[in-house]
């Protein structure tokens, strides 16, 4: 039988939010008919990034402690669970998030408890020492994979400041996060300042003015955030850092240079090449290193993009024997793709998937909130999603091309390899991407 | 099968094949998921890479996964792509075996082998589901072995039995097909008939390999092994019912009171309270849901620092078999949120729903099961629970698999 054709794409808005303001705060808000499952989400501006470096992962163990809710000794969680509500709370470099994923007819019961949660925790020392010595535990727990092992080593090689320090403060400097850190931290941040809310979901017998009186009471608006871009560390580039793994019988790969900050960037060009590079799986990087020479089950590449910076890098994982050959492949497939361009295929298949594709992107209620939070997060105005789509309409072979050269450098490469290094260090001293520094994994963070 | 979506524009399509790891034989483990594998590499009038291509380049979700009982394929799309999906997912099901090549076949064995070394051989307590299964189902039994099989096995792949296996297996009566969109059924329906309704039903369907379990587990057996582990983790199994039998849906409970959620008994007891369990956020016992043969209940922890192996397992045998002393109310209905919570949140997408639909039609005929599924929680009783786990969590149901660090290595994991 003959290939249908594909038909023409409806056109897609994504839905405008609903914006109100209540008291110090605002509710952003995407009514869902028929979702029964709903998301909320409170953005404060307080990530990674401000935490000052004696108190490098205090806003990670915040958001740890914070389970332990108002009456502490982790009495939180049970307390949604029995709402059929799950807790949210994470961390990224430039937000500090809380929020639920509760059946929307119980909400109202489920925020009640989550804006006590947030506001009026217990914070006692006991709980706070407890989760400060799990997450240390954990950080090494989670440093046992090698992929995990060879992310957390990026950031000492390409920046100085709070980013040469994982997200969570590394496995020595939060050991040095006090109780009284956490409270002042709490206090200050958390607590006195309302945040934004964001609420995804089947919103009929919702009441949001309500709901933004719960959830903020009486705290003070948000203020605004310096920003300010930090310096790279010392050393030559490109160059190898390999970190040992004995008896690895792959290596994790991670291969990463500094990249301007998301509101420097032009992002559907510099997104739109890291994908014709990395972000399919018809990328360039997969078809060659898994679906050509089978040296790896998948490999990719993104941009991750702060308010003050970026890194651009490129993953993967392959059998041990490959290391040299899969950092050189991947290293040609950069250089290849700067100097001779993007097809018209690859052009086409970034601006499709990027622009038709909107309606598969946001067919859940936690997708819809995550762009909103991302907006929040990054003063993005309420259309950025249509926007961002006409950005990518417009995308030519030409502008990927030029953003090809203004975005990869390979030659400013840090290439991070989690492996085993007596079998590794030989041959990876003869591909050309620099000196090799040995390291093991304790002597990373100090 | 048919079921409206909750936003606009998408169609989501998932295919649940009958076919899974429990239908290979010895000395051919690993092969329906390498096979899952060559269902991307072209078919007929499809080339190889060009399935992939075709959904991401229309933004959409694509994937595929094996287990011991079913291989899914499925694809979320803009809806007007849904004819050129049913067209693809029709193509490979008429036409895989000519565009089957020996070379395909040796790339996608290399692939496998690197996700087998990704995901068991060079990840801490990777093998661990490898050696439950192990322990749980003698040798020469369906679940004795995982579905990413073995080495050996993946090495001995030929071209003509990945041609014979599509033969087998790959035919429109062993697959439900359902699509979640807002089309109405019957445009749907139609379109379906249009790409599959032309293709034949198998002219012969292979008996699967028999599944049963004459012998109890005659537990408690173990399996210990010591090598480079940041702590010591313990993997207890217990044999319960099958998939879709109301014993499995009372011992679903008995996990969830164990072992899911922070209000649950291990999480308070050997997290919060002692504390000698790491946090894992309180998901340390689920069920290995087998619809052929006796499903596993696990229960999974790892060692604080400086808390040995044994330690850590005797206390979590110890909170186990409390279990069998009864459970409160308030238990039992925290349970039953926290499962009807995940229910809710594995059918919140067009996908997950399409995948559960198909799920439930393909083990139980009764599609309507995705939607009401929590019901089967509602009427068990305490006591229901607390006679399923004084019966069937025992040590003579037991298996254990326990990792602990290597210390001989001068640089290695705390001692514990």
């Amino acid at each position: 039988m003959l290939r249908p054709d594909i038909g023409t794409p409806a056109s897609y808005t994504f839905p405008k939010p609903r914006r109100i303001t209540v008291g110090g705060g605002t509710v952003v808000a995407i009514d869902v008919p028929g979702q029964r499952l709903a998301s909320l989400r409170l953005v404060h501006p307080y990530g990674g990034a401000v935490e000052p470096l004696d108190a490098m992962g205090v806003s990670s163990l915040t958001s740890e402690v914070l389970e332990d809710g108002p009456d502490g000794n982790s009495s939180l969680a049970p307390a949604l669970e029995r709402h059929g509500a799950e807790w949210v709370s994470r961390v990224n470099w430039d937000g500090f998030i809380t929020g639920l994923d509760a059946p929307a007819n119980r909400l109202g019961e489920a925020v009640r408890l989550f804006a006590d949660a947030v506001r009026r925790p217990a914070l006692t020392a006991d709980d706070i020492v407890r989760r400060r010595d799990q997450l240390l535990e954990r950080f090494w727990l989670e440093a046992a994979s090698a992929s995990t092992l060879a992310m957390r080593s990026l950031g000492g090689q390409l920046f100085t400041g709070r980013y040469a320090t994982p997200l969570a403060g590394g496995p020595v400097k939060l050991a040095e996060v006090a109780p009284e850190t956490v409270a002042a931290f709490h206090a200050d941040s958390i607590a006195s300042v309302a945040g934004t809310l964001v609420v995804v979901g089947d919103l009929s017998g919702v009441d949001l003015e309500d709901l933004g009186k719960t959830v903020f009471g009486d705290a003070a608006a948000t203020p605004v955030r310096e920003v300010a871009a930090p310096a790279p560390p010392p050393g030559e580039l490109p160059r190898v850092l390999i970190v040992d793994r004995p008896g690895s019988v792959q290596s994790a790969l991670v291969i990463a240079h500094r990249a301007p900050s998301r509101s420097q960037v032009d992002l559907p060009r510099a997104e739109g090449i890291s994908e014709v590079l990395g972000g399919l799986f018809t990328s360039r990087l997969n078809m060659e290193l898994r679906e050509r020479l089978g040296y790896t089950y998948g490999a990719g590449s993104r941009f991750d993009l702060r308010r003050d910076s970026g890194v651009f890098f490129a993953t993967t994982q392959v059998e041990a024997d490959t290391t040299a050959h899969s950092i050189t492949a991947s290293l040609e497939q950069i250089a290849k793709l700067r100097s001779s361009g993007v097809t018209a295929e690859e052009l086409a298949s970034v601006r499709d998937s990027n622009t038709v594709g909107l309606p598969v992107s946001y067919s859940t209620a936690r997708a819809m909130a995550s762009a909103l939070v991302d907006m929040v997060v990054h003063d993005l105005p309420d259309d950025y999603v249509d926007r961002h789509r006409a950005g990518y309409e417009a995308l030519t072979e030409e502008k990927l091309n030029s953003a090809a050269q203004e975005y990869l450098h390979p030659e400013e490469a840090v290439v991070v390899v989690v492996g085993d290094a007596e079998r590794l260090s030989g041959p990876l001293a003869d591909i050309g991407a620099g000196p090799v520094e040995v390291r093991s994994p304790e002597s990373l963070w100090s | 099968m048919t079921a409206p979506a909750s936003t606009g524009q998408v169609a989501s399509v998932n295919l649940w094949y009958g076919v899974g790891s429990r239908h290979e034989v010895p000395g051919r483990t690993g092969f329906a998921h390498l096979f899952e594998h060559l269902m991307f590499q072209g078919s007929g009038n499809v080339a190889k890479g060009e399935h992939f291509e075709e959904v991401e380049r229309l933004g959409g979700d694509i994937n595929a996964s094996t287990s011991t009982d079913r291989t899914n394929y499925y694809e979320t799309v803009p809806e007007h792509a849904l004819d050129r999906v049913l067209w693809l997912e029709a193509d490979r099901l008429e036409t895989l075996r000519d565009g089957m090549t020996q070379e395909v076949l040796d790339n996608q064995r290399d692939v496998v082998k690197n996700e087998r070394r990704q995901r068991y051989d060079n990840q801490p307590y990777g093998t661990a589901l490898e050696r439950i299964l192990r322990l749980g189902y003698p040798e020469g039994h369906p679940y004795h072995h995982p579905t990413i099989g073995s080495m050996a096995d993946l090495d001995d792949a030929d071209l003509d039995y990945v041609k014979s296996f599509h033969k087998a297996h790959y035919g429109p009566d062993n697959c439900v097909l359902t699509v979640v969109s807002d089309l109405e059924p019957e445009d749907v329906l139609a379109r379906v008939e249009k790409y599959f309704g032309h293709l034949p039903a198998r002219d012969f369907v292979p008996e699967a390999p028999d599944a049963s379990l004459p012998q109890p587990l005659g537990g408690p057996v173990r399996d210990a092994v010591t090598e480079t582990v940041p702590a010591a983790g313990v993997f207890l199994g217990y044999r319960v019912a099958a998939y879709g039998e109301r014993e499995f849906d009372v011992m679903h409970l008995a996990s969830a009171v164990l072992g899911q959620g922070q209000g649950s008994r291990l999480y308070r007891s050997l997290v919060v309270d002692r504390p000698i369990a790491a946090d894992d956020g309180g998901g340390a016992a689920d069920i290995l849901p087998f619809r052929y043969t006796d499903s596993l209940l696990l229960v999974n922890m790892l060692a604080r620092e400086g808390v040995s192996g044994d330690v850590l397992e005797e206390a979590m045998r110890e909170e186990i078999v409390k279990l069998a002393a009864g459970i409160t109310e308030e238990e039992l209905d925290r349970a039953r949120a926290v499962l009807e919570r995940d229910h809710l949140q594995s059918i919140s997408s067009p996908s997950g729903l399409a995948d559960s639909i198909s799920s439930c039609t393909q083990l139980f005929g009764d599609p309507e099961l995705a939607y009401t599924w929590p019901e089967r929680w509602a009427d068990i009783t305490a006591e229901e629970v607390r006679a399923a786990a004084e019966r069937l969590l025992v040590d003579d149901n037991l298996l254990v698999v326990r990792f602990d660090p290597d210390t001989a290595g001068a640089d290695a994991a705390p001692a514990s």
